[in-house]
């Protein structure tokens, strides 16, 4: 595998001859050979990572550290509605980004182009926006610089990169097949990704000694430094309609593997709970015990998780400015705001952590990334900071990256159980469209969609209109009566260049006194 | 032989004076390399008579390969970005779509080379094969006039690419030194969070089987501050500087415009909002008087998303969703959308429009269209594929069954990537009313009700439902406003809440705001600019919106 081998085998005329474009390497495309480092050339390979690293140290003029993210990806996709595939693609693409940061300022650039003119274009400009001093300047390091770690998790699954067109093409003809015959309406995508990606942060010495070698031993002495990690990925996800647009479900999975995607079980999945969310009824909005399935819980969770607000509730630095809800007090002895770590924050059965090396939670390895415990039994363990804070605030080497992956603890029960012990209550299949709207308490809005039943006296007894929910992550994990087993949800990462993956593993949750503040007609 | 252009032109600055010399001014063109004739070579203007040869051959590879019909886009972006840091960014793509038996196929990669093109060709219609399974998808293309050879610059009055950074750097910090001054004048106390600046100039060309060829330069700029005044108790936020909303200009967008005014104005309704006293919400059913900003945004989310032709047939139903227009052939034509008063026009022609262009992603040249008249729903927003799902709609209106022209591949959020073009959103035109009504006269001209400025809004995945929050909400009395509420968000069912629209602003009062949508899957996000004039909705249910059940 890949990413298991240290040094490399690749072949090394790529980085020796200029001649050859280096994109020639995405021009071909030959079929895959099993997660082979060497020949898979639908993204690029350590060698010409070396290469570019090495063309860019070449160009470097400005002094201050050079901070290199190399990626490259290719996706598969399949796309169908109305019971038919509408579009497959092949899609291919680089991203080389140099963050250049010259006396605390930084300047960036970016481009999709590696031959070794736009690689010196690239530089330059970097150079340029970090001499602008545009922004605000981080005091640079006092410490001496330290090279972190970067984990080596293995997310690489030769059944995601092999499977071809006319796989994720026939299995969508299936899975749209199972709901036409039920004579109900099926849209759904599947994309299968691979991809290499890399980040090297390099400081003035190590460019020094490299500007200074021959170009064999430099390209030598990169290959081994950088890191190299190539991924893989596989979505599915779908949604089964009625034609009259009186019901709607829907079931979806993401993961590293595609062998461990059962498409088969989303597709039924999906079709019985449009089945059974035919014809909702209205009932009032208020407070309702929830029984929320693991991926209304992830929804749920990016509020605390991934929020996509200015403010970060996990954020250390955030917290100590006073913004989030761990914010604890105000110290005027001492003039600080001191901040939650310590104090039981949610239900104490509830631990959320994330394990770099777990590949279930594949996420790109950084620098520095170490295994995290946020949650532990309920207590606030760990806010994020980056290297900055850590070097200069806390005299420590390590950082606690931010991450939007995570695993969160759960019980025994099952759904069943949970369903047969609850008097009245709603059944929750996802959630859609929810907003943080007050960062101090993570209070969200959003709606219900895809299946949202009533559930009486232990059981289903009808299929319930969406409803409009204002309700904090944080009030339900205090408000938990029962857990499940965890598992892995559907959570896609925003776009393909988004180097972020955001695998999550949470179980299904029950809990009480869940606000839904209005019923809206949308099925 | 071809001019280099300058991707960064810079000037000896006071900013960049304290960097070695060898850096300064010598800010390479950059020389992205497309493969034109086997050697590489710098990408030359995109009129250059070679791309059209590169393009013909992934077409011609198409076609060898059993295409029935094919087209490419090559699209070469560059983003400059300014925050805190400053950021280049720039993309070469080529995306080639193919029709086999009715089943598209895309490929797509970044490599610019007569190789290449002949690979995505081939590989577009291996797509389409495996997506067709020999079976076979009914599907017609609307019909469209050739272009046979078209250029077309989008007409701005400064490319932001030809200003230095340092220009565009000093114009965004010292607007916001001149909001802080003013602030401190006054008295209050001013703090800045984020402020950015993007600029994005784009070249495409496109090329069809069915012999269209058309290469365009279009550009888009935007930009935006997040402020804060206080006072000794209280904080307000300032609202976003919306006229610097995302818009198909350049540079002229910060240099053409009284900005100065413009934060003149800013502090002024800040000043206002910390002096005037505060009020919680009583929940109730309000006359309101909205500012052109929450009637554009409106439009977005209620009449722009929801008559995307390919949501309300159902293709987006696993992704963004669908929308209440529940029966399109029914509906089109006879549906009561809104008030009588209501009049939307949609288009990708008007100047300084974002999605303005003179051909779409499948070569149509597109014409405004009427997508309300009088409060009925008229049209939807179609491309070549969509515009054929309504054709028994048009033959029936005796309107032409062309594509309205909103193909687009949109990309990621700051300009990368290529992806395979879906329907989307045109600019949105709202027709102002006849009364020379803005939003201060409509708040004169009423004895008891509320005001609104600046709402966003949180809608379902069928637009039909949503809770609107707005920034500031203002307690109006014999037409002064007379306090602060707090905590005000407005609850409403899409038609509903149009057909209580009780007056519009007069054409003076327009206002255009640029601003984004998400879909598809793989998710894109293309841009729209909308045209509104403030107004009066009457009966509007006013709710505490961050309240519990």
């Amino acid at each position: 595998m890949m990413h298991t081998k240290e040094g490399s085998m690749e072949k090394r005329s790529m980085a020796q001859s200029p001649q050859r474009s280096p994109l020639a390497s995405i021009a071909k495309s030959d079929v895959p050979q099993r997660g082979d480092e060497k020949s898979d050339d639908r993204f690029i390979s350590r060698a010409t990572f070396a290469s570019i690293v090495h063309q860019l140290i070449q160009r470097v003029q400005m002094p201050g550290q050079l901070d290199v993210t190399i990626s490259s990806w290719w996706n598969g996709e399949v796309r169908w509605a109305r019971n038919s595939v509408v579009s497959s693609s092949d899609r291919r693409d680089i991203q080389v980004g140099v963050m250049r940061r010259v006396n605390g300022f930084f300047g960036q650039a970016i481009t999709n182009q590696i031959d070794e003119s736009s690689l010196e274009a690239l530089m330059q400009e970097a150079e340029y926006a970090a001499s602008l001093r545009a922004g605000v300047s981080y005091p640079e390091f006092h410490a001496p610089y330290v090279a972190l770690p970067t984990p080596s998790p293995k997310i690489w699954s030769d059944a995601t990169v092999v499977a071809s067109s006319e796989d994720r093409n026939k299995l969508a003809h299936v899975l749209s097949n199972g709901a036409e015959q039920k004579g109900m309406i099926s849209a759904g995508y599947l994309e299968t990704r691979g991809s290499s990606y890399m980040r090297f942060i390099i400081n003035d010495d190590f460019i020094a000694r490299l500007k200074s070698q021959p170009v064999e031993k430099a390209l030598a002495e990169i290959e081994k430094a950088i890191p190299y990690h190539a991924y893989t990925q596989a979505h599915c996800s779908m949604t089964v309609r009625h034609p009259k647009g009186t019901g709607s479900g829907w079931a979806g999975l993401s993961g590293f593997d595609w062998s461990q995607i059962d498409a088969g079980a989303l597709a039924e999945q999906a079709l019985d709970k449009c089945l059974k969310s035919i014809d909702p009824v209205r009932i009032e909005p208020g407070r309702y015990t929830v029984i929320l399935e693991p991926q209304a819980v992830s929804d749920l969770l990016d509020g605390l998780m991934y929020p996509k607000t200015s403010t970060e509730p996990l954020s250390r630095i955030d917290t100590e400015r006073g913004q989030g809800p761990f914010v604890d007090s105000y110290d005027s002895a001492l003039g600080l705001i001191r901040t939650r770590l310590g104090l039981r924050v949610m239900d104490d059965r509830i631990t959320i952590s994330h394990d770099p090396m777990d590949p279930q939670l594949g996420i790109i390895p950084e620098p520095g990334l170490a295994p995290v415990t946020l949650i532990e039994n309920g207590v606030l363990k760990t806010l994020w900071y980056e290297r900055d804070y850590a070097v200069v605030d806390l005299y420590e080497s390590n950082p606690a990256l931010r991450r939007v992956a995570y695993r969160m603890s759960g019980g025994t029960a099952t759904i069943p159980e949970m369903i047969s012990t609850t008097k009245r209550g709603l059944l929750v299949t996802r959630f859609w469209n929810l907003r943080v709207m007050d960062i101090s308490s993570l209070l969200m809005t959003g709606v219900t969609r895809d299946g949202l039943w009533l559930i009486e006296n232990g059981k289903i007894t009808r299929a319930v209109k969406n409803m409009r929910v204002t309700e904090s992550p944080l009030f339900v994990l205090n408000n938990v009566e029962q857990l499940g087993t965890p598992v892995p949800v559907f959570r896609p990462a925003a776009n393909p260049f988004e180097s972020q993956l955001t695998p999550a593993i949470v179980p299904p949750i029950k809990a009480n006194d869940f606000s839904f503040t209005s019923t809206i007609d949308a099925i | 032989v071809y001019s280099r252009r300058k991707f960064l032109e810079c000037g000896v600055t006071a900013a960049a004076a304290t960097i070695a010399s060898s850096a300064i001014g010598s800010v390479t063109p950059r020389p992205l390399l497309a493969q034109l004739g086997g050697k590489p070579e710098p990408v030359p203007p995109i009129q250059d008579p070679r791309l059209q040869k590169l393009v013909q051959r992934a077409i011609e590879a198409a076609t060898a390969a059993g295409a029935t019909y094919a087209d490419v886009r090559l699209v070469h972006t560059r983003v400059r970005l300014i925050t805190v840091n400053a950021s280049n960014f720039e993309w070469m793509t080529v995306g080639v779509r193919a029709l086999v038996n009715g089943f598209w196929g895309f490929a797509a990669s970044p490599v610019w080379s007569f190789e290449e093109m002949a690979r995505l060709g081939t590989a577009a219609v291996a797509q389409a094969r495996a997506a067709a399974m020999d079976k076979t998808r009914p599907m017609t293309l609307a019909p469209l006039p050739q272009v046979a050879n078209g250029h077309w610059d989008m007409p701005i009055e400064i490319d932001p690419f030809t200003v230095p950074v340092d220009e565009v750097v000093d114009y965004k910090s010292s607007i916001q030194l001149y909001a802080a001054k003013l602030a401190a004048a006054r008295g209050y106390r001013f703090s800045a969070q984020n402020a950015q600046c993007m600029f994005v100039a784009q070249e495409k060309a496109f090329g069809s089987s069915e012999g269209s060829y058309c290469t365009q330069r279009l550009y888009r700029s935007s930009g935006g501050y997040s402020w804060e005044l206080g006072n000794g108790t209280d904080t307000v936020p300032l609202g976003a500087m919306d006229y610097l909303s995302i818009a198909g200009v350049g540079w002229e967008l910060y240099r053409g415009q009284p900005l100065r005014d413009y934060t003149d104005l800013v502090i002024e309704e800040g000043i206002e909002d910390l002096s005037l006293p505060k009020k919680p919400v009583e929940v109730g059913r309000y006359e309101t008087v909205w500012d052109a900003s929450s009637v554009a945004h409106l439009a977005s989310a209620t009449l722009g998303l929801a008559t995307e032709a390919d949501r309300v047939f159902g293709y987006e139903a696993n992704a963004t969703g669908t929308s209440y227009i529940t029966d399109p052939l029914q509906m089109l034509g006879s549906y009561p959308i809104g008030s009588q008063l209501l009049n939307v026009t949609a288009n990708r022609t008007e100047p300084g429009g974002v999605m303005t262009v003179k051909w779409d992603d499948e070569g149509v040249a597109p014409e405004e269209f009427t997508l309300v008249k009088n409060g009925v729903l008229t049209d939807l927003s179609t491309t070549r594929e969509s515009a054929g799902w309504l054709s028994d709609y048009y033959k029936k209106a005796g309107v032409s069954p062309n594509s309205h022209g909103c193909a687009l591949g949109a990309q990621d959020i700051v300009g990368r990537g290529m992806n395979l073009p879906l329907s989307s959103t045109p600019n949105l035109k709202i027709m102002p009313g006849s009364a020379e009504q803005n939003f201060d006269s409509s708040v004169a001209g009423m004895s008891k009700g509320l005001a609104f400025r600046r709402i966003k809004f949180d809608m379902d995945f069928q637009q039909s439902n949503g809770l609107g929050v707005p920034e500031r909400v203002y307690e109006v009395r014999n037409g002064k406003r007379v306090a602060t509420i707090q905590g005000a968000g407005i609850l409403f069912r899409s038609t509903d809440l149009w057909k209580s629209l009780i007056a519009l602003g007069g054409t003076s009062a327009a206002r255009r705001f640029g601003m984004f949508e998400m879909k598809g899957q793989p998710p894109q996000w293309p841009y729209h600019s909308v045209t509104a004039v403030p107004a009066v909705f009457k009966d509007i249910t006013v709710v505490d919106a961050s309240r519990k059940a």
